[in-house]
């Protein structure tokens, strides 16, 4: 008993692993499904630790007791368990009723009952591995990704293509697009003539007084950040 | 040397009107035949207002800047015979902002001038006629000069 007592203070940590969880989840801030999934379980599971360490002092203390709670305990992890541990429910609902005479049997009920905590509390560790392994990985995979892409389109804007803001203005107002100075006009006009829900064959480019040709490009007209291009409405 | 000035104020006027201008205004310095450009000659367009019998017109004007610019006011020209009291037979504006006399100050920009030069177009000076045709009309004939008005703005359509 008093072994049994001792080894169920040792299943204290678990509380402070509780405590310490939520700080986890809090950092854990990616709203992927299958991610928040694990974090879902891992909380249940917690809970269902949590509840295993509150009946375990009260066992300590009285055997009796112990063998009430004993059952309840089972049952609660083995909700959480339901996957992990199929056998013992159902011998320790058997072992219930015959329990205040035969102490080994409630030896034999404690042990299981500790050997299911160690379980629970492995379990527990493992979802937390597992949880953080995901986490970093979630965390390690995420910002590289956008790196990667920032370093893609930087490299791209510094060694091949140049990009330039053009503003396209018309009597209502002035809009800011960016495209390639070495890309044909035709795209901007198309992007353009859909932003505005009009057909391109209604809408005439004009630089410097003159039609711009779809044809051309930026870099034919040596044009500069945030040079300005009139559509006029036909 | 003044010249200097000059350009270096044009340059920095044409850098402006590239980054932002009013709807329908051109205003670009004159190439040469070998490619080059001539900051001292500004070849411009100004619409008829909206809403005006000067509608649907774009009226060539061409500036001929001196190396005392912005000293001086630019020379400001509409085609030959233009209509309009304030428009000397050779096409040359009187505008007061355009009199080195009276109200030119250098710190007036381009973009400043062709909208004076717009505003001016619907809004004629009677007190300063500069054409007997013009003045005669809107003066004794509302009637024929608006017809004349817009007559001349068909004669300009938009180029593109």
């Amino acid at each position: 008993m008093a072994a049994a007592a001792a080894d169920e203070e040792e299943l204290e940590p678990l509380f402070d692993y509780s405590r310490v969880q939520p700080t986890i989840a809090f950092s854990f801030d990616d709203t992927d499904i299958e991610n928040s999934d694990i974090f879902v379980h891992c909380n249940k599971r917690r809970k269902a630790a949590g509840v295993d360490g509150d009946a375990n002092p009260n066992g300590g203390s009285e055997a009796v007791q112990n063998a009430d709670t004993a059952p309840r305990a089972a049952a609660v992890v083995d909700l959480g368990e339901e996957d992990w541990l199929p056998p013992p429910p159902p011998k320790t609902k058997c072992t219930v009723r015959p329990e205040l005479e035969e102490s080994s049997v409630l030896r034999e009920l404690r042990l299981q009952k500790q050997a299911m905590a160690k379980f629970a509390e492995s379990a527990d560790d493992f979802l937390e591995k597992v949880v953080q392994t995901a986490k970093q990985k979630v965390q390690a995979r995420i910002p590289t990704e956008h790196i990667d892409l920032d370093n893609s389109s930087e490299r791209q804007v510094e060694n091949a293509r140049q990009k330039v803001v053009i503003t396209i203005q018309d009597k209502a107002g002035q809009q800011q697009f960016r495209i390639y100075k070495d890309e044909k006009f035709d795209k901007l006009f198309k992007a353009y003539a859909k932003k505005v829900n009009l057909s391109l064959a209604d809408l005439t480019f004009v630089f410097d007084g003159d039609k711009l040709d779809p044809a051309s490009t930026p870099e034919d007209l040596d044009l500069e950040d945030e040079d300005m291009i009139e559509v006029r409405h036909k | 040397m003044s010249g200097g000035i000059a350009r270096g104020r044009l340059a920095e006027e044409r850098k402006a009107w590239r980054k932002n201008h009013p709807h329908g205004f051109v205003a670009k310095p004159e190439t040469m035949a070998d490619g080059t450009v001539n900051l001292m000659i500004w070849h411009c367009t100004i619409p008829g207002k909206q809403g005006t019998d000067w509608e649907g017109g774009y009226f060539p004007l061409t500036l001929h800047f001196s190396e005392d610019y912005p000293s001086k006011p630019p020379k400001c020209k509409f085609p030959q015979g233009f209509f309009h009291p304030n428009v000397y037979p050779s096409g040359t504006v009187c505008l007061s902002i355009l009199n080195e006399d009276s109200g030119w100050r250098p710190a007036i920009t381009v973009k400043q001038i062709l909208v004076g030069i717009q505003d001016l177009l619907d809004q004629p000076n009677p007190a300063d006629p500069a054409q007997t045709d013009g003045y005669h009309l809107f003066i004794q004939d509302p009637t024929e000069y608006k017809r004349r008005v817009r007559l001349q703005a068909k004669q300009y359509p938009p180029i593109v």
